[in-house]
Formats: structure tokens, C-alpha cells, sequence
């Protein structure tokens, strides 16, 4: 074990959490709040599931039944969806389908144990977090390919029809862009949109 | 329980006589006793004598599983009174949980765990160790050695103390952990390794046998406890006991009883005991809460006139008693105890002069993360002078 410069951030926000518990008032519905209450979640209890989350909601645990398979519930699946743990009794393929359907990375078996309860809103949570940067970075990345493209073709188009070298024609795009104070990319779609309405790219 | 018999209700008990932490688990032991012979004085259970049914677990969580098999399966007894360690007391949950019996746990621990089949009657660590922290560093400074045990309390009240620390601009100089057999050698050189590094005190998860081992390492390399002090949550009356006074004189312990609290129920307690067991006996923190609860217990089972776990925990959640250290109570919600906390010094007499204590009890909170010095409800009072 390596030492630890203090505590995670996310285990020590655990009592910010806003979390939202879709269960019957069964035994497993008490014991499950009651650990969450223990371990000091901000939570709350509601069933059926509501058609809207309440805001500001960080993490759903929300009981599989064989009756709620049919519904649908609008703010499940989205991207900004928090994260769901699944409280599963079965194991039967309809049921382990609808798990799957959760993207849910974490679970939780009835009977519902005190322990396990903690574990699991952390892994949610954490590995949610980590999907969402990852979605974040993806859309970084897949801009910035975009950018990165428009730029190569308004290069292309600078060097064919003014004879630049490659580098001349970068120079050129980023020289425009700095005393415009805009992106190299909006400069490469300036260039791009009138390459198109005039013609220049000459095919001579 | 039958309605009609008069036979006596069996507990069982599960404290080890043999292995690394038997010195302090057989005071466990005899807190126990003691409180099941004040129950039987009194007229026992409605008129029927407690029984203990008590095995030695030799310090081992394999022991302790197989024990607890035992007493619920063989002996057909569902109440456990025992563990020290949190490596023996996670042996014996599973079974507890399977036969819906009761562990009552006397021990201090890192937090983190309830189960419905436990009655924690130590402290959590928002009930000794925020309270250790902010004396340590009021009074001795922050750049703090750390030395413990290697088992899963050790890890956590570092991670507790590591929080406290850096919050606070604090340093952790080292931080080490030992097996629960090691030698003296080793002790030897982590000494060094403390006169070398110079902190301005050491905090120790050491538990059982090694306990003694760094103090006498710590002596050997003559590092003075009057200004680099080791402090614990473990350290109690009966380690100073077995190490000696010469090497335990100075160190400092957060615990919420010492033998040396000044109330007539402790005075009376450590009297009964004294004349049960020998006047050579001391008492402290894991002996008073293995008294307590087995009172608790018994009050449980007088008020519901059975041994049925079920019944039990209707009302042992929320019971009250007057211990020792002043009055407890269960919590309703975690199942840990109401208790009060101090701190203390070792004398020479190798009792503690207690230092500061909370002015009322706190409420456990054993599932806090983050604990913070500025929390009024840790906040202990400052004894005046003129108190004894």
C-alpha cells in the first residue's frame, strides 16, 4: 500500500450527495435508506419512480421490478443522467437485460445488506465522473480533429492558388487569425467559404 | 426461553486467553465477569442465572469463526459477548448475520460498519481520535510519526490522523506499519528511525504484545515522553500494566475511561472488581465497555423477559446505562454508544491524570469521512486545575 496524502475528494463530499432511492417501502426499501442515512447522504425515497428527477440529483438507486420494465422514464439514459445502481432480486435474463439497459456500474442484491452500500455509491459515482471526462475529452478531441481538418483544406486551397509553401500558407492562416484575434479555424472557414463562392481554387 | 423453566439463560463469550492480544482481551474477559456476577447478585434474569459459555479464540480470526460456529450451532447459544480486533470480529459477523444472533462488541474500532446484528460498544473514531488529534497538536505541534499494527484499523485511524493533519498544515513525517508478531529488533530500528526524524510526537495503532515492545524500544534509544510523547487509542491500564510504569510514565491516550475517572459508580466498580479478582487489578477502556454492555444486556433481556435476539434488538437501540465513565446509550440508528470522551497521561503510579474530558457525551458517528477539529460536539473542555 502506497501512502495517502489525505482523503479522496469524493469520499469526503459523500454527505453532499443528493441521492435518490426509486424503491417499494419494503424491508429493503427501510434498510436501504436507513444505510444511506447512516452513512449521511442527503437522501430521499419515492414509488413508483417519478417521471422527473428532482434537481441537482448526483445518484439514483432504483429497484428492479418486473413491472417498471415497461415504463419509461425520460431522464433515464441521457447524457447528463446521474448515475443508477440497480437493486436487483432476480437474476433471470429480463431482469439482467434491464440492468444492462442502466449502463449501471454498480449493483446491489436484495435482501438489501448494510454492507456493500458505501462501496457501491462510490464506484458509481467515481466511474460515472470518469465517464463523463471521457465524454468530455472525446468532444474535446473530435473538435479539435474538426478544426485540425478545415485548416489542412484552407492550407491546401492557399498553396493552389497562391503558390505558398505548406508552411507559408499555416503562417499565412495563423498570422490572419492573431490580428483578428479568432481561431486559426474560423480564419480556415473564411478561406474554405470563399474558395467556394469565388471560384479561386481554379482547376488551371 | 420457556415461560415456566427456572434454568439458567446461556451467553456466549469469545475473548482469547492465548495469542498476540490476549493481555487485553482477557481483561475483556473479566469486565465480563465481573458484570455477570452484579447481575446474578441481583436476582439474575427475572430469577434466572446468566451463564457464560466461553471459549478461547487464541487471538485468531479462523479461531473466532470456528468458535462462533460452535456456541450457535453446538451450543445453541445466539448471543456473543467478544472480539478485539476488527480482523476477528469481521470472522464472526457472517455467522451472527446467517442466525440472526448478536455480537457485542467492547473495542474501539475504525468505523465504517454497522450491522443489525451488532451492538458496538467502544468507541468510533469521531469519539477518540479527532479529540486526540487536536490535543497532540495544541500541545506538542504537527509533524507527526506514525507507527501501527499491519491490519485495517491501523490504515484507517492513519488516513483519519493523515485528514486532521494536512488540514491543519500538518506533517507526517513517517508512516510505518509492523506485523502483529514482529520482533524486537524491528521495534529497535523503527525507534531510530523516530530519534532520526524527530517529530513532534509519534501517534501508535501498535496493539497487543508490540505495544510494550515500542516502549521499551522507544526508551532503549532514549526518546523522552516528556517532549516527544507516543500517543494512542489503544495504549490502556492494562498495557501499562504489562510493560511496566518506568516505560509507559508520560505517553498519552484518547480513550472514554480511564480507571482514575472520579465518580462514585466507577469507584464502587473498580472496588467490586478489586475484591473479585485481586487488588492487583486494574481496570480501563475495553474492560468498562465489556462491563456495560453486558449490563446493557442483561436489562435488555430483563425488560423483555427472553434471550430472543429479535426481541432484543426491539429494545437494546436507545437503552440507557450509568457506566463508569458516566452515562451511555446506545444510538438508535448505527448501534454504536453514546460515550464521553478524554484524554489521558500515564503517572508514575501507572494509572492516567486525566487531562481534558468532554463536558457531556457524544454521539457516534461511524460512518464520518471527514472529521474536523472545529466540530463543537468532539470539542472536549478543559479540566480546571482545582478538580482532582
Amino acid at each position: 500500500m502506497t501512502p495517502r496524502e489525505g482523503t479522496s475528494r469524493l469520499l469526503r463530499e459523500i454527505r453532499s450527495l443528493q441521492v435518490v432511492v426509486f424503491h417499494p417501502e419494503d424491508h429493503d426499501g427501510q434498510e436501504l435508506l436507513a444505510q444511506l442515512q447512516r452513512i449521511g447522504c442527503q437522501a430521499k425515497a419515492f414509488w413508483p419512480p417519478l417521471e422527473k428527477l428532482p434537481p441537482d440529483t448526483d445518484l439514483v438507486f432504483f429497484s428492479i421490478q418486473p413491472e417498471i420494465l415497461s415504463i419509461d422514464l425520460p431522464w433515464l439514459s441521457r447524457a447528463d443522467s446521474p448515475p443508477v445502481v440497480p437493486v436487483v432480486a432476480y437474476e433471470n435474463p429480463v431482469i439482467v437485460e434491464a440492468v444492462l439497459k442502466l449502463n449501471a456500474f454498480a449493483v446491489i442484491t436484495s435482501p438489501v445488506k448494510s454492507f456493500g452500500v458505501l462501496t457501491s455509491i462510490l464506484v458509481a459515482v467515481n466511474q460515472a465522473e470518469r465517464a463523463r471526462d471521457r465524454e468530455n475529452y472525446i468532444g474535446r478531441l473530435e473538435r479539435r480533429l474538426a478544426a485540425l481538418r478545415k485548416v489542412n483544406k484552407a492550407k491546401a486551397i492557399l498553396m493552389n492558388t497562391r503558390g505558398l509553401s505548406e508552411e507559408e500558407a499555416y503562417k499565412a492562416i495563423r498570422d490572419q487569425a492573431m490580428s483578428k484575434r479568432v481561431t486559426a479555424e474560423e480564419i480556415a472557414d473564411a478561406v474554405i467559404r470563399a474558395n467556394e463562392l469565388l471560384g479561386l481554387d481554379s482547376k488551371a | 426461553m420457556s415461560k415456566t423453566s427456572n434454568e439458567p439463560i446461556r451467553v456466549g463469550m469469545l475473548f482469547s486467553q492465548t495469542g498476540v492480544t490476549s493481555n487485553i482481551e482477557n481483561s475483556e474477559r473479566l469486565g465480563t465477569l465481573l458484570a455477570v456476577d452484579e447481575v446474578n447478585a441481583a436476582g439474575g434474569i427475572n430469577g434466572r442465572e446468566l451463564q457464560l459459555v466461553s471459549y478461547d479464540p487464541q487471538s485468531r480470526p479462523s479461531t473466532y469463526s470456528a468458535l462462533a460456529s460452535e456456541l450457535i450451532l453446538e451450543d445453541r447459544v445466539k448471543i456473543i459477548l467478544g472480539c478485539y480486533m476488527s480482523s476477528t470480529r469481521k470472522a464472526v459477523i457472517p455467522l451472527v448475520e446467517r442466525w440472526n444472533g448478536l455480537l457485542l462488541y467492547p473495542t474501539l474500532y475504525e468505523g465504517f460498519e454497522f450491522s443489525k446484528n451488532v451492538i458496538y460498544t467502544g468507541a468510533a473514531p469521531n469519539q477518540n481520535s479527532v479529540q486526540l488529534a487536536q490535543f497532540m497538536m495544541r500541545e506538542y505541534g504537527s509533524r507527526v510519526f506514525m507507527v501501527g499494527s499491519e491490519y485495517v484499523y491501523p490504515y484507517e485511524s492513519n488516513r483519519i490522523m493523515t485528514d486532521l493533519l494536512v488540514e491543519h498544515g500538518g506533517e507526517r513525517v513517517a508512516e510505518i506499519y509492523l506485523p502483529l508478531d514482529a520482533s524486537w529488533e524491528s521495534y529497535i530500528t523503527v525507534a531510530k528511525k523516530i530519534k532520526a526524524a524527530n517529530p513532534d510526537f509519534v501517534f501508535s495503532t501498535v496493539v497487543g504484545d508490540g505495544t510494550a515492545l515500542l516502549h521499551r524500544a522507544y526508551a532503549q534509544v532514549k526518546l523522552d515522553p516528556s517532549t516527544t510523547p507516543i500517543a494512542s487509542l489503544t495504549t490502556c491500564e492494562a498495557e501499562v500494566r504489562q510493560m511496566g510504569v518506568d516505560i509507559a510514565e508520560g505517553h498519552i491516550t484518547s480513550a472514554p475511561y480511564f480507571q482514575s475517572v472520579d465518580n462514585d459508580t466507577n469507584r464502587r466498580c473498580v472496588q467490586n472488581f478489586k475484591a473479585r479478582f485481586g487488588d492487583d487489578q486494574v481496570t480501563n477502556m475495553c474492560w468498562e465497555a465489556a462491563y456495560f454492555q453486558t449490563h446493557l444486556l442483561a436489562n435488555a433481556m430483563r425488560q423483555t423477559n427472553t434471550d430472543n435476539v429479535s426481541a432484543l434488538l426491539e429494545v437494546l437501540p436507545g437503552l440507557e446505562f450509568p457506566a463508569p465513565q458516566g452515562r451511555v446509550k446506545i444510538d438508535e440508528h448505527n448501534h454504536h454508544t453514546y460515550l464521553t470522551p478524554r484524554i489521558g497521561r500515564v503517572n508514575s503510579k501507572g494509572q492516567f491524570d486525566i487531562l481534558e474530558e468532554a463536558d457531556r457525551w457524544v454521539r457516534p458517528d461511524p460512518y464520518l469521512v471527514s472529521h474536523t477539529l472545529q466540530d463543537w460536539s468532539a470539542k472536549p473542555q478543559l479540566k480546571s486545575p482545582e478538580e482532582p
